[in-house]
């Protein structure tokens, strides 16, 4: 089986926000720290539990990203994946998901995988698009938020459930190839091994300038980025902490709560 | 030519779903700053009714396929059914809820009709005769605001509308009904649907509590979720709940997981501790009557919906209120 898993670099969920003066993208700061997509995190051990239960099975990772995006690949490869992908995108532009989906998808087209895994959404942009372009621009089926997988013996098919409103699940047999975009909850991702990640170390990636690759189709453009208006009709409690749970026992008590 | 706005019909064979009422109130708007006619485009196995009565009570027209199986989303067969319709009934903007469903179609049917693609849209405005579409991102603490320019018949801007963004709007015009029921020829194997499986949650105690702590990313250790327990301890008919992580890592069961995906709870008090108040929770607690919101951060968007704000740690704050309540309620002591 040949696998390739999709994988974001993105700002960790508790990062300081600010919008760069420019309106487009977020200020970066000392502080600022970058980690895996959480969602991709699991399509990562989703990939390795396969490879673990069928023989010959090889995972490549791939990132769209600036430089440091090259950690995510190292990350992965500490996890279990094979080989990591880098386009190379410094131009701090906004990069819409038709962009990253038609690059990924000129990458995969013609190296014979019969599994492309992504995550459901990007936690940064949460655009949850990513993965069924990839599906569409290459034919293939696709499911989204799969919450488990289990390839056929022939492994020609893969049974899915995929998660819907409620958190019931809808049963598919899908055929291969095809994409699934991971929902968390499906496993629990492991933590790179210390043998692997020495190993990633020395590894080299293949690099692909992302300004060498063409991009034909329709996007949406960013206008800019701005703060929420603050709508908020609630009260905001002061005072010291005591003060404050005080007076939400008197709020509580006053609307016959407690 | 008349443009036209498509919204897909989201159903489940006997009822229109409130998304669909949604999407309409949406498309009203929309289509006050930019004139467009509505229509609806729906597939199911029977279609007759309910596209009967959609356009009786919105007075627009719909367009409707009856097709085996498509009574249950099925991703290819919606996606293969809805670009043929479209490509018949061509619209500039196609919208679909940012459910489930419409998450999974949308952005395949944006590259069949070579149009563009925004997902989770909450507003759309409209300035110097471009029309901009605004959207959560950072979970919800920031907003991008998008445009597709060139958004026509031939390259359709294709979005789905965040749930709960818009009110639902169920007209009830008792129009003449305009229908056209086409057929569509959808053969596929690719992939092919065996069943429905129930959600762990079903059977949560949470749909009955009057009263429903629950804790989120922000009690960052296991151990802490017993803080949660306490609280909501305090109350009479209550339960402990939690965000979807917690469930994730195991520190709460999935019956307790409160959310789109999760359990749909209305109590008379909903306590969020350190959770952010992302849309898919948000949409578990809209029925909630007095949401108190615990978090660290000012600005997490949940703060934005609590009547009650505090900004606290809460591993402290938590064992503070429930020592102040103890004594509150044994004066004597
Ligand atoms: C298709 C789909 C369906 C989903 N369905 C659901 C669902 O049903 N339910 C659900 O909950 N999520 C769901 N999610 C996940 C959702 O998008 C968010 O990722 C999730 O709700 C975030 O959980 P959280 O608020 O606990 O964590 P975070 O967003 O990480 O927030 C943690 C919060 O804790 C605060 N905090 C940190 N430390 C402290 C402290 N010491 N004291 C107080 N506050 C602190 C932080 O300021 C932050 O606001 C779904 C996602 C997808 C893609
Ligand atoms: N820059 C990127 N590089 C690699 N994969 C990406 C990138 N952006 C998005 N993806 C994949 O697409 C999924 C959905 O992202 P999005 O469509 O941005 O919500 C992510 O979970 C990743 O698996």
């Amino acid at each position: 089986m040949k696998l390739l898993v999709c994988i974001k670099q993105v700002m960790e969920s508790a990062s300081q926000l600010k919008i760069h003066s420019d309106g487009k993208r977020l200020c970066t700061f000392e502080s600022t720290r970058y980690e895996m997509n959480p969602y991709d995190e699991s399509a990562v051990e989703e990939a390795i539990l396969i490879k673990e239960t069928v023989d010959n099975t090889h995972i490549d990772v791939i990132t769209v990203g600036p430089s440091h995006a090259e950690d995510v690949l190292r990350r992965a490869l500490g996890m279990g994946a094979d080989d990591g992908i880098h386009i190379i995108d410094n131009s701090n532009d906004f990069c819409p998901p038709i962009r990253i989906a038609s690059w990924i998808s000129a990458f995969a087209k013609d190296r014979a995988y019969d599994l492309i895994l992504t995550g459901i959404m990007s936690n940064d942009e949460m655009n949850a698009q990513t993965g069924p372009m990839i599906a569409r621009i290459l034919g293939w089926p696709c499911a989204t938020a799969v919450i488990k997988e289990d390839l056929s013996s022939d492994r020609k098919s893969i049974a899915i459930q995929r998660e819907i409103e409620g958190g019931a699940r809808d049963v598919f047999d899908i055929s291969l190839p095809c994409v699934l975009t991971i929902q968390t909850g499906i496993n629990t991702p492991r933590y790179p091994s210390l043998s692997k990640v020495l190993r990633a170390k020395k590894k080299t990636f293949t690099t692909i300038e992302a300004s060498q690759l063409e991009t034909l189709r329709p996007e949406a453009v960013l206008d800019r980025l701005v703060l929420p208006q603050k709508t908020a009709q609630g009260i905001v409690l002061e005072g010291s902490a005591l003060d404050k749970s005080q007076t939400l026992l008197d709020i509580l008590e006053s609307k016959g709560l407690l | 030519m008349t443009e036209h706005i498509a919204i897909l019909v989201e159903h489940d064979g006997k009822k229109i779903k409130p998304a669909t009422w949604e999407l309409f109130a949406f498309t009203e708007h929309l289509a006050k700053l930019h004139p467009a006619a509505i229509h609806f485009i729906m597939i199911g196995e029977a279609t007759r009714n309910l596209a009967q009565q959609l356009s009786t009570q919105t007075q627009c027209q719909v367009i409707a396929a009856d097709i085996k199986g498509a009574d249950t989303y099925h991703g290819q067969i919606y996606t293969d059914a809805f670009t043929r319709l479209l490509s018949r009934y061509p619209a500039t903007y196609i919208v679909a809820s940012h459910s489930t469903s419409g998450m999974d179609m949308i952005p395949a049917l944006s590259i069949a009709l070579n149009g563009t693609c925004i997902t989770g849209v909450e507003n759309t405005d409209k300035e110097d005769q471009t029309l901009y579409f605004t959207r959560a991102v950072s979970g919800g603490k920031i907003l991008a605001r998008l445009c597709a320019p060139l958004a026509s018949a031939s390259a359709p801007l294709c979005l789905t509308l965040s749930p709960g963004a818009f009110k639902p709007i169920a007209p009830d015009k008792n129009a003449a009904p305009d229908i056209i029921h086409t057929a569509v020829e959808c053969r596929q194997t690719a992939m092919i649907y065996k069943e429905r499986l129930a959600s762990p949650s079903l059977g949560s105690n949470l749909t009955k509590a009057e009263v429903i702590v629950s804790g989120g990313r922000g009690i960052q250790e296991e151990e802490n979720y017993a803080l949660i327990e306490a609280l909501a301890d305090l109350f009479p008919r209550s339960a402990a709940g939690a965000s979807r992580p917690i469930c994730d890592y195991g520190w709460a069961e999935y019956s307790q997981q409160v959310g789109a995906t999760g359990t749909i709870v209305s109590p008379k008090l909903y306590i969020a501790c350190g959770i952010s108040g992302a849309t898919q929770h948000l949409e578990g607690i809209r029925d909630a009557r007095f949401i108190v919101a615990i978090n660290t951060d000012s600005n997490a968007p949940i703060m934005q919906i609590a009547d009650v704000c505090i900004v606290e740690d809460l591993t402290e704050f938590i064992p503070l209120f429930m020592e102040t309540f103890q004594k509150r309620k044994r004066p004597a002591d």
